[in-house]
């Protein structure tokens, strides 16, 4: 294949060959996977897509891959769903859905990265995984690393929902509870990774973990025919997800898939963690950090690695910044299960609310069409929504007890 | 006295130490210019070409972002420990343009009035010029708002400016 060149700095443009490393050794900006994109047109077509597996891999000649990948073999290609109850509900044309909160085999878009960078880790001969982690990226380690036979070390905050510290503990992983935010624990493991030899997926293999949210982007262009909404709603932790969504249309463009992109890319936070959404309302092209406090903790990152470049893919695309209340987000939660059936986590609960916002402030029109993004399941954050949610009717066995209560309670 | 620790990218210029002990500074600032006085090669590798320190370091005193203290001027004392952490990425990159002269244009300064007029360094990564057309890959940094106005005139002089995706080699 030899589609990938190498890696070169986002910043002073310095090339550096394929290896486990993610940042500039002069000026610390951050390294990005080069592909040659005359070369991948020769076997990436659409006539050669029509006869490949439904998974991130029947994109492989854009993601950085040289052999074939260990694992990922039914992470993607996940529902993209028309949302005709909540188009009615927030008064816009078309609404979809990207749903990856059935993605495979965490349940979050998590699995997407984590199956590229795993595959690439072997590649570079790793035996040991690690990763720094809000909650899903570690639920995605520990059960993909365990599929591959890999020893797993999996980094996580102080705070993180039961679902999720049970959702790494079961697949074997050891799992390390540091007494701090996600940033303390970014900055521990960015010392870690120092001193031991392990595939960090979001540090020294952040390069090519981070390509393999382009598929997230690839399968919206798919699965609308290649032809883009007008607006996607993405939720931000790091911002790299909203990058690489952005960069997999533009991709998809320079090989002549799609022609214009008028796609407009809007961030959503939370407001107890906001610092990308701040710093886009203020004007400023550089990240403030702020201590997050808020219940989408997947998205608790008050210094996030890619908010400068999230900040310029919004800008570029002409899209927004915004940001909801907890209560908000709570109410995005509800609103997505009861109009569609779908039970999302906090990070959905940020975009569904964020879109409604959008509409009201007139940003999305009611002749718009808009993707979505859910990246997550509501049943690792159940704790969010538990006292929200009133208690069952409790009955004893018989038919005069129901009736009664039937008249009554319900 | 306080100690500096050095990522490894950075061992290199320190002699392969990772923990430097600095006596006598003050704030933050103060140690790294003790840092550089110390080991001169550090000096680009921190600050960039207007003596600013680099925007994709980030600094930890006793695990604490400078950014939430006093920033440079954060007040160190005795047994305090600072981190220099490279950024994982963040940070404002280069923008890339590629210019399109029409006839007309091709042979005045244009790029070199760019860097007079504005405040802005240009530096030409690709051009390919001939008598009567040509384009120029440039790589332009500055504030958006020079980068804008540079832009504008740009326009105004009737030539065509393209954004290059960062990682598309052309
Ligand atoms: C469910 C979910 N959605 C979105 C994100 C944010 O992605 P990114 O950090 O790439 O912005 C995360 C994790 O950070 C997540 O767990
Ligand atoms: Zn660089």
């Amino acid at each position: 294949m030899y589609i990938i060149q190498g890696l070169q700095c986002r910043n002073c443009g310095r090339s550096y060959t394929l290896s486990p490393t993610h940042i500039c050794e002069f000026c610390f900006g951050g390294l990005d996977v080069v592909y040659d994109y005359s070369k991948v047109g020769h076997t990436f077509t659409l006539k050669a897509l029509e006869n490949r597996p439904y998974n991130i891999w029947r994109y492989k000649e854009l993601l950085p891959i040289e052999k074939e990948p260990v694992c990922g073999f039914n992470v993607g290609f996940t529902p993209l769903l028309r949302a005709r109850r909540l188009e009615r509900l927030l008064g816009i044309k078309e609404i979809y859905i990207k749903n990856d909160a059935v993605n495979h085999p965490t349940l979050s878009f998590k699995d997407r990265v984590v199956a590229v960078a795993i595959s690439k880790a072997v590649e570079f001969g790793y035996d040991v995984i690690s990763c720094a982690s809000t909650g899903n990226l570690a639920n995605s380690v520990a059960a993909l690393a365990a599929s591959c036979g890999l020893k797993s070390y999996v980094f996580i905050p102080w705070d993180l929902e039961a679902g999720k510290v049970l959702g790494t503990l079961i697949y074997g992983a050891h799992l390390i509870r540091v007494k701090g935010t996600y940033d303390d624990v970014n900055r521990l493991c960015s010392e870690i990774a120092e001193n031991f030899e392990w595939a960090f997926v979001n540090i020294n293999i952040r390069p090519f973990y981070a390509e393999g949210s382009k598929t997230f982007g690839f399968e919206i262009a798919e699965q609308m025919n290649f032809k883009l909404p007008k607006h996607i709603v993405v939720p931000m932790g790091g911002g790299s997800l909203i990058t690489k969504i952005w960069k997999a249309f533009k991709e998809l463009q320079t090989l002549g898939f799609i022609d214009a992109i008028e796609t407009k890319m809007h961030g959503a936070q939370a407001e107890g963690a906001n610092p990308i959404v701040s710093a886009y309302k203020q004007g400023r092209k550089t990240i403030k950090p702020v201590k997050p406090n808020t219940i989408a903790k997947s998205l608790a990152i008050g210094n996030p690695a890619d908010g400068a470049y999230a900040l310029q893919t919004i800008r570029e695309s002409g899209g927004t910044a915004e940001d909801v209340t907890d209560d908000e987000i709570l109410e995005g939660i509800k609103m997505l299960a009861r109009e569609e059936g779908i039970f999302t986590e906090t990070a959905g609960g940020v975009t569904v609310a964020v879109t409604r916002k959008l509409k009201e402030q007139g940003v999305i029109g009611e002749d718009d069409s808009v993707v979505i993004a859910i990246t997550g399941n509501g049943l690792k954050t159940q704790e969010v929504v538990r006292n929200n949610m009133g208690e069952p009717t409790v009955i004893e066995p018989n038919l005069k007890d129901f009736e009664k209560i039937y008249c009554t309670v319900i | 006295m306080v100690t500096v620790k050095i990522p490894g990218p950075l061992r290199k210029l320190t002699g392969g130490k990772d923990l430097i002990q600095l006596e006598g500074v003050v704030t933050v600032k103060d140690a790294l210019e003790k840092l550089i006085e110390t080991y001169p090669e550090l000096e680009d590798r921190l600050k960039d070409e207007r003596g600013l320190l680099r925007e994709f370091i980030n600094i930890f005193v006793n695990n604490e972002d400078i950014r939430f203290l006093n920033e440079l001027d954060t007040e160190l004392k005795d047994q305090d420990h600072i981190i220099l952490v490279p950024a994982i990425a963040g940070g404002q990159g280069k923008r890339r343009v590629k210019l399109y002269f029409p006839p007309d244009k091709v042979k005045e300064p244009v790029i070199y009035n760019l860097g007079h007029m504005f405040k802005i360094v240009t530096n030409i990564r690709k051009a390919n010029v001939d008598e009567d057309f040509g384009w120029v890959s440039l790589e332009v940094e500055g504030s958006d708002e020079e980068f804008s106005k540079a832009i504008e005139y740009l326009k105004k002089l009737g030539i065509r400016v393209e954004p290059i995706e960062g990682d598309i080699l052309i």
